[in-house]
């Protein structure tokens, strides 16, 4: 834990785990460095593509259209004349948690040339794909917002919830990430669990059907942290979901059960991790 | 005085996985992690004021990275406390998150404050982190495209500038560019004077020398041995040559050790049977191998061979194969010995011996793990051999007047 006396910076360091307040002081006094180190991971991943940012907005609405595209035309699922942007919504805030989880779960173990030396709440590692991925998820937003009325969306002044969905999304995917790149520490086959797991998460999210297309099974749809979190995206552009609290009520659980875990693990091994890298 | 690092009663543990554990298995029922306990550090004590200056010494794995780790506040202990004073810099050639893709002037920021500079701070020094990377020219390309050289220039130009109160130097001498080590070291004197608290572990005894007046030997996780630096060279070298020393082994070089002769004794002395664990180069020294012969041999071969850091050989010399010279009695003791030049350059060296059958087909004995002792490079100078070379400019010699060694080094450090 770091103190200060008369300015000048104290560590004094035992076997037990950080108070949480100190833990979240060490945070908050690094969040320059957290701020720097999202703005590089953000340059570096678009640096070099000729595209550069663009990349980062057509990828996930060239996903969205292929998903609306097939669910509508191909498998035909009950479909209303919004339907382009129900599915629109829901594939960019999905896109948004997968990248981000992809290289959050791993961001402890993959910073490890980082860890080694110099010390810094290692809980920065995973939370910075999360924060350089917002610019993307912003603009395509943004984009959204233009193009929703062409996909059938009558927008009004629900709109301005979207930061609010924004801000659950980022959330519930930082928390799950911190989560599982503590886990990845100690256990390397984190990082596939996590890929297949995804695979199947996308399926069980009502992102490209409407969740009534499951008949008696939707209800169970809403224990799914995910639904909640597209529900508020969908709140936002195309208007309210069937069951929408009940679902949101399970994302804000999840979400404060995990960052409470999270901390948790931070604090006992925050200072551990290093051993196993 | 103040304290600037404190570590009382400090001991780490580490677990030594047998596997890499993986989440699925480790929910299977009764599935038992096969780990075991390895305690790096115990019961580790040290103090250094404010304004101290460190080394460490002490053999691979005695736990000096853990010590510097734990400093660093990158690792915590597992039993003890660690008191840390000051904001602390690790002094190290690979530069902290050093992104590949982004350009050495990105780097120096996303580096800086990492080690805990401000942005602003950094634009302050920015010119003159530049300056000592000697990069000016460089400084906008992606650093994938530099040397190592001038990747680690850069990791130490911006470690250098942070001010830190406590620096953490890890075997800086240890890499490449022999000119770029000595302004290291210059600055580092520089800033030994600024009242910085350092702490310096390296294998160069010279760089150990030149900037610290104390030194502590690591031993096993423990401390062997803590006061002035001169003292603590000679037993971290006593403990070197003692741990050689134990153990002997059954076959050499591919070749059986058949027995029929039991060596005795092995050193390294000087002419006055002194024992010579630390030498400079040009000393006369004499390898000493005492042996006993247990049944008759005739006219068998001595052999000594000399190992540098890296296990290479460095010199070897044997008596003569198929060399008819003498006989030997069953019970007879007798001494071989190798006297010689010492030309060998600056490091850790290994002497090992062999007695081996007059045909060379079959060792009789030998005593592989041998004796090790340390040379002393003389300064601007490198490599595993000493040629006493003297270096002429336009015909005049910069050599002149100036005492070689370690005696006169560049600032003239102790006389």
């Amino acid at each position: 834990m770091n103190n200060a006396d008369g300015g000048v910076r104290v560590l004094d360091l035992d076997g037990r785990p950080t108070p949480w307040r100190a833990w979240w002081a060490d945070l908050w006094q690094h969040r320059d460095v957290l701020a720097m180190l999202a703005r590089a991971d953000f340059h570096v991943r678009y640096k070099r593509a000729a595209f550069g940012v663009i990349w980062a907005v057509v990828v996930p609405l060239l996903q969205g259209i292929v998903l609306a595209v097939v669910f509508s035309r191909i498998i035909r699922v009950g479909r209303g004349p919004d339907f382009g942007a129900y599915v629109m919504s829901g594939v960019l805030a999905w896109n948004y948690f997968t990248q981000t989880l992809a290289n959050g779960s791993t961001a402890v173990v993959e910073g490890r040339n980082l860890t080694d030396k110099v010390w810094f709440p290692r809980a920065m590692l995973p939370i910075v794909p999360a924060l350089a991925n917002i610019v993307g998820l912003t603009v395509s937003m943004a984009v959204l917002v233009v193009v929703a009325p062409l996909l059938g969306a009558h927008l009004g002044v629900r709109v301005l919830l979207l930061p609010v969905a924004m801000l659950l999304l980022i959330t519930f995917t930082v928390a799950l990430s911190l989560c599982l790149s503590a886990l990845h520490v100690y256990f390397r086959d984190v990082r596939f669990l996590v890929q297949a797991t995804l695979l199947i998460w996308l399926y069980v999210t009502p992102i490209a059907y409407p969740a009534k297309l499951l008949g008696q099974l939707a209800p169970y749809l809403d224990f799914n942290p995910m639904t909640g979190v597209v529900d508020v995206f969908r709140l936002a552009i195309v208007g309210p979901q069937p069951n929408q609290v009940r679902a949101i009520t399970v994302t804000l659980v999840f979400t404060i059960a995990l960052v409470f875990i999270a901390v948790e693990a931070f604090r006992r091994h925050d200072r551990l991790f290093v051993d196993r890298l | 005085m103040t304290v600037a690092i404190g570590m009382y009663g400090v001991g780490k543990r580490y677990w030594k996985l047998e596997e890499q554990a993986m989440l699925l298995r480790s929910l299977l029922p009764f599935h038992k992690p096969t780990r075991s306990e390895m305690w790096a550090m115990r019961g580790f004590e040290l103090e250094v004021e404010e304004g101290g200056v460190v080394g460490i010494i002490g053999r691979n794995g005695a736990g000096k990275t853990t010590l510097l780790r734990m400093i660093a506040g990158v690792t915590q202990p597992t039993e003890g406390r660690v008191h840390v004073r000051g904001r602390v810099a690790p002094l190290i050639s690979v530069g902290v998150g050093f992104h590949q893709e982004m350009s050495g002037r990105e780097n120096v920021y996303v580096n800086g404050m990492l080690l805990g500079l401000t942005k602003r701070q950094i634009e302050e020094r920015f010119d003159e982190i530049v300056d000592f990377a000697e990069l000016a020219d460089f400084i906008d390309t992606p650093v994938k495209f530099y040397s190592s050289g001038m990747f680690m220039r850069l990791g130490f130009a911006v470690a250098i500038h942070t001010d830190p109160q406590v620096l953490l130097v890890d075997e800086v001498l240890a890499v490449g560019d022999l000119s770029f080590q000595m302004k290291c070291l210059d600055k580092m004197k520089a800033i030994r004077t600024s009242g910085v608290t350092i702490v310096m572990v390296s294998h160069a005894m010279a760089a150990i020398r030149l900037l610290c007046p104390r030194a502590i030997v690591v031993r096993h996780g423990a401390k062997a041995f803590d006061g002035d630096v001169e003292e603590a060279i000679a037993r971290h070298h006593e403990i070197l040559s003692a741990e050689a020393a134990a153990g002997t082994g059954t076959t050499a070089g591919g070749k059986d050790v058949i027995g029929g002769v039991t060596i005795l004794d092995t050193a390294i002395v000087r002419p006055d049977g002194t024992a010579a664990h630390h030498v400079t180069p040009g000393e006369d020294l004499v390898a000493r191998l005492r042996v006993r012969f247990d049944k008759p041999i005739d006219n068998p071969i001595f052999a000594f061979t000399i190992f540098g850091a890296e296990g290479s050989v460095a010199y070897a010399r044997a008596t003569p194969p198929q060399h008819n010279y003498r006989s030997f009695a069953a019970g007879e003791e007798i001494t071989a010995e190798m006297r010689f030049v010492c030309h060998l350059g600056g490091g850790s060296f290994r002497m090992t011996t062999n007695v081996s059958t007059h045909d060379n087909r079959a060792v009789l004995t030998t005593d592989y793990r041998g004796v090790v002792f340390f040379v002393e490079s003389r300064f601007w100078t490198q490599g595993i051999a000493d040629l006493d070379a003297e270096l002429l400019v336009d015909g005049t010699t910069l050599d002149e007047g100036r005492e070689w060694g370690l005696a006169a080094g560049p600032a003239g450090e102790k006389t």
